[in-house]
């Protein structure tokens, strides 16, 4: 049975409607990812997980029991969020034991804990300092200690690396899931990052628009999207998508004149028009023409880390965003290069719904 | 493409913010002189509280300067006020004027230039395509969001003649993927139309994709000046070695001792070690590293070759990203990251042989930080 449940949960503001029949479920210890572009409703949905908002239809089941009638401090649940929301008159050890006085501990359990949780979080030397006197790192991991504390069933935290140094926001992507993992708790993280979500995830729900768009594997959702929305999402730079025609046999896709090979499975798209998708990985770059490529021209080069962005250009004017590693290649503006996509990371989607075309075995 | 002619020089810069108290003076930019040619795009990056906002004030005239001198076309304009510049801006506290839509804000910043009405429009209309902002072209700044005012801002300053264009974090409210399709843009018009464009940042990624040269700073100091893959091959000292590059480089400090024919690094607090036969280096590198025995050894993640060698590592986590994984090991008492261009199977708590090859190491002074080789190069 499902720790956590979200049934159907409908949200409105006045005439807004900033929740849509969301529908989801976490199994103990899991951390699933809630992740969505800014304005899909990914706080408000924690919120109403949290009890702060009560949602107009639908309910909250935690551990087995509807939450619909119970209060935020009777849920079991830790929170953390993006600006920390440290009391400002507490020390960070008076902020951190704040649940734990809360659940009537006594002062030397509160003690063990509080030391116990700040030696995890290597904040155990600032426990004396007030908020104010605290780097960003340290508030954050103070927050994340208060959360985890009183080790809660159900962890809520809402994108709290946000506002943390690109440096230490990849420290605490690698060690997070170990931290979480100690605790076994059911947690919801929120994120706008696509690569926090595929890295902390067992399983991401891609909220749009308040919709839930997938919830699936990082893994499904990145090489099998539901939707050109959803592919868009992930991956960097952004999938290349371009409008195409399926040829009758339907082993090829047409870009104007450009061509590149199907796998099989798409007889039932034979025809039509549709929209490819492309992810720059996908793309093979060779300086000699092989059958199956086409002629490209490199127009701008950027590094992104430990990969090349380079943007090419066919004589017909199609335009392709492409990667490869850094440490390969030494391209130049204007080279030649022959292109061509690895046919089984070819992504078909209808034009009118967006949907992925899915391939039929046969 | 770029004439190397020099277009803006800030000539032993400094900025010291004074308080009531003399020992509450701040120095804020020490010392800063860069060179910067027409039609070049300059990034001044670094952490927080490093100088680079202090010093876009200052070539914009927001703030005065302490000493030196900034010329720009061969003009003296350290003096000058800011709108006596020639200086196009986006700044984060110089917003868009209230009363007007977003379309004429934009267009204002053209009514200096003496060109048709239809012309005008048309360079609106250009710039607003570019930044994917026509939906809002005719509403107030009031009612659109953080990061349409912010691509608005930018579509106000790039839109005009100016000698200089100076952004401050331009894309810092946009989404993700917004970000990474605008700076490839941003980079091809600015290239194109040959902007001289000094812009701040924080985020390495950005200024790495935009910048032709980076001003690397930290404590009002610069650290180095050159293009992002100098700073990436041959980074100046371990500051601008670990702040450049995402996954960040490892770094281990060791102790260099000759043995035989051959010598070793020893890893501090790990009791690990590297053993190198004297061919392996080049006599001039192997004579420094004796010399300076006190090193800081560096690998980007790329270099660490996970699968096979005579190193061993224990992975605590393999995270797969898409187009690469990032594969986080113990060794040594620290944490090792490594990039794989593929995904990688390897298990929690596995251990993973893996090796490094000489030439992909950076070796660092570990009294002062500063560069002693890059691989086999000194």
């Amino acid at each position: 049975m499902a720790t956590l449940q979200v049934d159907r949960i409908t949200k409105k503001f006045k005439t807004d409607v900033v929740l849509d029949e969301v529908s989801f479920e976490a199994e103990e210890g899991e951390t699933l990812v809630i992740f969505g572009p800014s304005g899909s409703g990914k706080t408000v949905l924690l919120r109403v997980i949290a009890g702060v908002y009560e949602p107009e239809e639908g309910k909250v089941v935690l551990q087995g029991h509807d939450m619909t009638d119970v209060a935020p401090e009777h849920r079991d649940v830790g929170m953390a969020f993006q600006n920390f929301a440290l009391f400002p008159h507490f020390s960070a050890r008076e902020n951190i034991a704040s649940p734990l006085t809360a659940l009537g501990k006594s002062d030397s359990q509160i003690e063990e804990q509080v030391l116990s949780i700040a030696k995890l979080l290597k904040i155990e030397h600032v426990l004396e300092h007030f908020p104010r006197a605290l780097s960003n790192g340290q508030k954050q991991r103070t927050a994340l200690a208060r959360a985890l504390v009183a080790a809660p069933k159900t962890v809520l935290l809402d994108d709290p690396l946000r506002n943390v140094d690109a440096k230490l926001r990849f420290e605490m992507r690698l060690e997070l899931p170990r931290l979480l993992r100690r605790f076994g708790s059911t947690v919801l993280y929120v994120t706008q990052d696509y690569r926090e979500a595929m890295a902390l995830a067992d399983r991401i729900a891609v909220l749009v628009g308040g919709k839930i768009a997938q919830f699936d594997t990082p893994e499904s959702i990145y090489l099998r999207p539901s939707s050109i929305e959803v592919a868009k999402l992930f991956g960097e730079p952004a999938i290349n998508i371009l409008r195409g025609q399926v040829n009758d046999e339907a082993n090829r896709v047409s870009v104007n004149q450009n061509q590149f090979i199907l796998p099989k499975g798409f007889h039932n798209n034979a025809g039509s028009i549709c929209d490819i998708g492309i992810r720059p990985e996908s793309i093979r770059l060779f300086r000699e023409k092989r059958a199956g490529t086409i002629s490209l021209e490199v127009i701008t080069i950027t590094p992104l880390n430990e990969r090349s962005v380079v943007l090419l250009r066919s004589q017909e004017g199609l335009e392709l965003l492409a990667t490869y590693p850094a440490e390969e290649k030494t391209a130049k503006i204007g080279d030649p290069f022959w292109g061509m996509v690895v046919p089984e990371d070819l992504l078909l989607f209808e034009i009118e719904s967006g949907q992925r075309c899915l391939p039929k075995q046969n | 493409m770029f004439v190397p002619e020099i277009q803006l020089s800030l000539n032993s810069v400094d900025k010291t913010y004074y308080g009531k108290k003399i020992e509450a003076a701040v120095r804020a930019v020490k010392n800063l002189s860069l060179q910067i040619s027409k039609g070049e795009i300059v990034a001044l990056l670094g952490s927080s509280g490093c100088g680079k906002t202090s010093t876009l004030r200052m070539i914009a005239g927001f703030e005065d300067v302490t000493g030196g001198t900034i010329q720009l076309s061969n003009r003296d304009i350290h003096q000058l006020p800011p709108a006596k510049r020639n200086v196009a801006m986006a700044f984060e506290g110089y917003s868009l004027y209230p009363p007007l839509t977003v379309r004429d804000n934009i267009a204002f910043a053209l009514k200096a230039e003496r060109i048709s009405r239809s012309e005008s429009d048309a360079k609106v209309m250009e710039m607003a395509k570019f930044l994917e902002i026509e939906e809002i072209l005719d509403k107030y700044p009031s009612s659109i969001s953080a990061g349409q005012q912010q691509r608005a801002s930018l579509a106000r300053a790039l839109v005009r003649k100016a000698d200089l264009y100076l952004l401050d974090e331009p894309m810092g409210q946009l989404e993700p993927q917004l970000r990474s399709v605008l700076r490839v843009r941003l980079k091809q018009y600015l290239q194109e139309h040959q902007m001289t464009t000094v812009l701040v940042t924080h985020d390495q990624t950005e200024a790495n994709a935009l910048a032709d040269r980076i001003a690397v700073m930290e404590d009002g100091e610069l650290q180095q000046f050159e293009s992002p893959t100098q700073l990436k091959h041959r980074p100046a000292n371990i500051y601008v070695g670990t702040f450049i590059g995402e996954p960040p480089m490892n770094t281990f400090a060791a102790e260099v001792k000759p043995i035989g024919k051959g010598f070793q690094f020893q890893l501090e607090e790990a009791g690990e070690i590297l053993d190198y036969q004297n061919v392996d280096f080049p006599k001039s590198l192997r004579d420094q590293l004796i010399k300076h025995r006190r090193i800081v050894l560096g690998l980007r993640p790329h270099a660490v070759k996970l699968g096979k060698g005579a190193l061993k590592a224990q992975v605590i986590s393999n995270q797969w990203l898409g187009d690469q994984s990032h594969i986080a090991a113990e060794f040594a008492n620290r944490i090792v990251v490594a990039v794989s261009h593929q995904r990688e199977a390897f298990k929690l708590d596995e251990n993973v042989p893996f090796h490094l090859e000489a030439s992909d190491i950076h070796f660092f002074n570990a009294e002062n930080g500063n560069a002693i080789a890059h691989g086999l190069e000194i």
